[in-house]
């Protein structure tokens, strides 16, 4: 695997949650007033229980769920009826289950595909395709199916897909659930960089061998509804 | 009102084929309102499952108008000169088809009042091989996980910046491709992984199997059953007696 090549532009982004309340049935809230703000430069780990809220909490942050009540608001302007294009600028998003980010007929095209469709494709855009690839170690594997691909290689393309994109905050849902340790090397490394170069992350793990291999992490818990 | 699953799907037998048998708007109204009614005795949540199907419901909506615009005959009822938009047998023709899948549609909320393994376990009462009976319900069961895939992937799709209303048509088809062929492929890894867990668990070793749930029918199954034949008759005597319904 490759160091990054390229420097990512400007990341300063503050996402600023108030009273945010969420339940997906009216018998149990799941989030309760949780307040927070969550700043660029730094790695933010955001554990609980299973259940607790931790993937709803970061799913209403890009804007997938509406709350019941409270707001989030982005560089002090609020989400009302969030476009998930303007987020999709800003923040990167790693499912839990990487196996839905993944759509494309081959790991190429994973990575071109948003651009060819849009008609953004084109030499620059080639070469930093090819140089993601190499800098997620997916070089070589250009033309396999995702899908068929390893859990790990998986992974590393659904990030690929994220950092072409020079998104200023990532979300990170469990990312170390199928890799190995050399994958959370790479991961951990990944983070760090980013937040070095500004970027902000949340990361939900309950892996404590990632966790310690974050530089000064902010540690978030997320205990029946509340933060 | 509970009911065995094989009369549910006895139920769902009689609205599908007098839904495709009926040839009159008066009676194909009169089945509608017929599942509607069970739909709301068996206490199937219709709003859910029509929220669930919408984009097929304005595609039925779509075909029911193109057939009112191109039955042309009948008595005229929108015309400029010569030419006519709309037509009295156009707009019987569409509001018959649409009738018809309403029919369906309702027929088949029913299924969705059982629970668990109801289906399989009356599949198997009804004579079907396991094995067949099996994968009718796996089937069943994979639906709202593949459209929870798609769901999912269309997100994601968005979360890279591809505003899809923006595209133009060939492009939407394009891209809607793209989301079904790793659906498709999915189910196929799925459906394989399923079978290993099948294996790993001894599926088919041994040729007799034992229920947990026996299936018996009650009073108000009989009671059902005795109705259906009653509905079924009153229909097949009113259409030898004016003719032209069924």
């Amino acid at each position: 695997m490759h160091k990054n090549d390229y420097a990512y532009g400007d990341k300063r982004m503050i996402i600023q949650i108030v009273d945010l309340c969420f339940s997906y049935n009216k018998s149990k809230k799941i989030l309760e007033n949780v307040t927070y703000i969550f700043e660029s430069g730094k790695a933010y780990i955001l554990s609980g229980a299973n259940g607790s809220g931790k993937t709803t909490l970061t799913r209403l942050i890009m804007g997938l769920l509406k709350p019941n009540m409270g707001s989030v608001s982005i560089d002090n302007e609020p989400l009302i009826n969030p476009s998930k294009l303007r987020l999709a600028d800003k923040i990167g998003y790693l499912f839990q289950n990487t196996d839905m980010q993944l759509f494309a007929n081959t790991v190429y095209e994973e990575l071109a595909f948003p651009y060819q469709i849009t008609g953004a494709y084109n030499n620059d855009i080639e070469n930093k395709i090819d140089i993601t690839l190499k800098e997620f170690g997916l070089d070589g594997l250009y033309d396999r199916f995702p899908l068929l691909l390893s859990g790990g290689e998986k992974q590393r393309l659904a990030l690929a897909t994220i950092f072409i994109r020079d998104v200023q905050f990532l979300i990170l849902d469990e990312p170390s659930s199928s890799i190995d340790q050399e994958g959370k090397i790479f991961l951990a490394e990944l983070i760090n960089r980013f937040v070095e170069q500004g970027g902000g992350v949340i990361v939900i793990s309950h892996d404590e061998e990632l966790k310690d291999m974050i530089n000064n992490p902010v540690h978030i818990s997320l205990n029946e509804g509340r933060l | 009102m509970k009911l065995d699953p094989r009369i549910k799907l006895l139920l769902i037998a009689m609205l599908t084929s007098l839904a495709v048998f009926a040839k009159d708007i008066v009676y194909l109204g009169a089945v509608a309102l017929t599942a509607l009614l069970l739909d709301i005795m068996l206490r199937a949540n219709i709003l859910d499952a029509l929220k669930r199907i919408r984009h097929f419901l304005s595609l039925i909506v779509f075909i029911a108008v193109v057939q009112s615009l191109t039955v042309k005959s009948g008595k005229s009822i929108v015309s400029i000169g010569n030419f006519t938009f709309i037509s009295s047998a156009g707009l019987l023709n569409g509001a018959e088809f649409a009738l018809r899948m309403g029919i369906i549609i309702l027929a088949s909320i029913i299924a969705t009042t059982e629970k668990g393994r109801g289906m399989t376990d009356a599949l198997i009462k009804l004579k079907l091989p396991y094995e067949i009976a099996f994968m009718v319900s796996v089937t069943i069961r994979f639906i709202p996980m593949f459209r929870e895939e798609f769901a999912s992937r269309l997100t994601a799709l968005k979360l890279r910046g591809i505003n899809i209303k923006k595209l133009n048509i060939c492009k939407k088809v394009k891209v809607y491709t793209y989301l079904l062929s790793p659906t498709v492929a999915g189910s196929i890894i799925k459906s394989r992984e399923l079978a290993n867990a099948m294996e790993a668990r001894a599926f088919r070793a041994y040729p007799q199997r034992t229920m947990l749930r026996d299936l018996r029918l009650k009073f108000i199954d009989y009671a059902v059953i005795i109705s259906v034949i009653a509905y079924v008759a009153l229909f097949a005597a009113v259409s030898i007696k004016i003719g032209g319904i069924i």
